[in-house]
């Protein structure tokens, strides 16, 4: 009983579950993920979706909606929307403007501040996300380097929802990415928030890749590679 | 003020950069050719005179009424025709409610161009009595979606409810012949509207490039674009209007080839939209047709419906048993009134008897019912006999001569026994 995980992980929860009893669980630290809520001894769902569990003991709750919650640590990709005296105003397509702190880039100072212009893509990371206020990004990992954040320059960015970002971003790789990959070669950057950016050599690629995500948010592995297959014999 | 700047669609750098450098070697983002329409599909609503189009992502409705109000002074026996536009904040997050933006404005404004002065829709016809009363056609354009390019959508829209509208039937009565009768669609079929033609519009989005130009841009291509023209106009090749509000400059040749291009789209789109209400209108006359209470010579066209006529006719009277005297003597009254009545008028009080059973009826035609129930009758002699309606009659069995489906002939045998 210890060690069991609640009954209801990989199912669908709706709010109102309660998947986790503590008090039949006992001298165990369980980590809290989005969608869930602590109710003195009992974990309820708050959010309709599906229920994770990562090794040890991390819960959260899974869904795929277009607009997006932010959450501490996850990389986001945010349009400029203004710039400030102290932050960037970026919108991360949540319920508010974030805020990315001028500083907050490998060896930044007041000296060498970036100028952004209105609509640059930035890759960036979640510091802050409290409800109510708005969060806060950084575009330096925790120890301090770049590690890839920053302004992506190029290719051609779009939208989707964010359970699609996250199969994007899953690990084995993505069917679609993975047969693409096989024959064409492209850069692709996908923020939890719903937003993807493709890079290519040429557009032709950067189209083909970019409809084929678009198109594969409802279909299983075996009918993304189908669908890859027959847009490379098409182009090729 | 912050929380509609979270709210607000925006682009970046990157996506509009790329769209106009996949432009030059005459890629579109979403795959498709320069001069390439969207899929474009057009579903019909249950009442007359309602269409939604779909081009694309974009989603527009269109839905056409009318009321009978008094002319204009300069224009006592012709109709009118107005348009009003809706564009709702659920089709983009720019669209707010209450009064209509410039771009409404102006979109509404086009359509109205093309089809009042181009005289697609007969306003001489709508003309109850000269100088008191005409029938006013006013068309309502929701925008549900704005996946880009609305002026088009929302002209198809427009055309094919207008297609599908019919208006009631009136006549002149009174003492004096002054008095207007508008009579009920139960009653009097309800007519059509006369529409000469149809004018298509056709949308050309310009870019800073002086050589690129695209049709039937999409809400990322027109957020990129330099300056858009609409070119209305219809398959006789005349030209009804063309629109092309502000943004940049554009030399005459390149006008010429976009006319040039808008001809051949509009040709496309007429096919399509005259394919779909014809459609509408053949499943329209079905129903009807399936309403009908007795099998009265009805003048369809084609042996096909009439074989489907007579099946469901006999399902309905085979099925309707028991406990219909009543509406079996109705039925005999109803016909003999109304036997040289035309086809499609009558609905009658067993009707919604057949209606329940016509659904059953429309699947089990299929199904050669084993009574032989495809024989024809005429009304009067199963109304006649008892209450019990057999499927099979002694009288003349006229279209059965004309319709003569394999099963009758096997099922002669048994069904002469049931006959009563």
């Amino acid at each position: 009983m210890e060690n069991k995980p609640s009954s209801f992980v990989d199912r669908p929860v709706v709010p109102g579950d309660v998947v986790l009893d503590l008090s039949k669980m006992s001298n165990q630290t369980i980590k809290i993920g989005g969608g869930l809520r602590q109710e003195s001894d009992f974990i309820t769902v708050m959010k309709a979706g599906k229920l994770r569990f990562s090794k040890p003991n991390k819960y959260w709750v899974e869904s795929s909606q277009k607009r997006y919650m932010p959450c501490v640590e996850d990389t986001v990709l945010g349009i400029v929307v203004d710039t400030k005296a102290e932050n960037f105003l970026v919108d991360i397509k949540g319920p508010a403007l974030a805020f990315l702190p001028v500083l907050a880039f490998e060896g930044g100072t007041r000296r060498n501040i970036p100028k952004f212009e209105q609509g640059t893509l930035l890759y960036a990371r979640v510091a802050k996300a409290n409800p109510g206020t708005n969060p806060e990004l950084s575009c330096t990992d925790a120890s301090g380097k770049a590690a890839e954040f920053g302004p992506l320059k190029d290719g051609y960015s779009f939208e989707c929802s964010t359970g699609l970002s996250r199969m994007l971003l899953s690990s084995p790789t993505c069917p679609v990415l993975e047969e693409f990959g096989k024959k064409l070669s492209f850069e692709i950057a996908a923020g939890l928030n719903g937003r993807v950016w493709v890079n290519a050599a040429s557009p032709s690629t950067t189209i083909v890749v970019s409809n084929a995500i678009m198109k594969s948010e409802s279909l299983s592995g075996v009918q993304q590679r189908i669908m890859v297959r027959k847009l490379l014999d098409r182009i090729q | 003020m912050e929380q509609r700047l979270a709210n607000t669609w925006r682009m970046t750098v990157n996506e509009k950069k790329f769209i106009e450098s996949a432009l030059l070697s005459g890629l579109r983002v979403d795959g498709r050719n320069v001069y390439d329409y969207r899929k474009l599909s057009i579903n019909f609503g249950k009442e007359d005179g309602s269409a939604e189009v779909h081009l694309g992502q974009t989603r527009v409705m269109g839905i056409v009424t009318s009321q009978l109000v008094q002319p204009y002074r300069d224009r006592p026996n012709e109709g009118t025709l107005s348009i009003f536009t809706e564009f709702s904040p659920m089709a983009d997050p720019s669209f707010e409610p209450g009064r209509p933006g410039e771009f409404a404005v102006e979109l509404g404004r086009v359509i109205d161009r093309g089809l009042r002065e181009s005289r697609a829709v007969d306003t001489e016809s709508l003309c109850v009595l000269a100088g008191k009363l005409v029938w006013a056609i006013r068309i309502d354009l929701h925008i549900l979606d704005n996946g880009g390019n609305l002026v088009d959508a929302a002209n198809v829209a427009a055309l094919a409810a207008l297609s599908t509208f019919r208006r009631p039937e009136c006549s002149l009565g009174g003492e004096n012949g002054q008095e207007v009768i508008v009579h009920p669609p139960e009653a009097r079929e309800p007519l059509p509207l006369i529409i000469h033609h149809l004018p298509i519009a056709v949308t050309f989005a310009f870019f800073s490039d002086e050589s690129t130009l695209v049709v039937d841009p999409t809400h990322q291509e027109e957020a990129v674009m330099a300056g858009r023209m609409t070119a209305t106009l219809n398959t006789n090749g005349d030209i009804c209007a063309i629109q092309k509000a502000g943004g940049e400059g554009v030399p005459q040749s390149v006008i010429m080839h976009c006319l040039r291009i808008a001809a051949t789209k509009a040709a496309d789109v007429t096919v399509k939209i005259r394919d779909t209400v014809e459609a509408y209108n053949t499943e329209r006359a079905l129903r009807k047709i399936k309403r009908h209470s007795a099998p009265v010579a009805l003048d369809v066209s084609g042996t096909l419906p009439n074989l489907r006529k007579n099946q469901v006719k006999s399902e309905d009277q085979r099925e309707v048993s028991g406990s219909v005297g009543t509406q079996v003597e109705k039925l005999k009254l109803m016909n003999e009134r109304k036997n040289s009545d035309q086809s499609n008028d009558i609905e009658d009080t067993s009707k919604f008897s057949k209606k329940q059973k016509g659904s059953q009826s429309e699947k089990s035609t299929q199904q050669a019912s084993p009574k032989g129930s495809a024989e024809d009758m005429k009304a009067i002699s199963p109304a006649t006999e008892s209450a019990k309606i057999a499927s099979q009659t002694h009288g003349e069995k006229t279209l059965k001569d004309a319709v003569k489906p394999k099963h009758k002939r096997k099922k002669k045998a048994p069904s002469a026994v049931d006959g009563s």
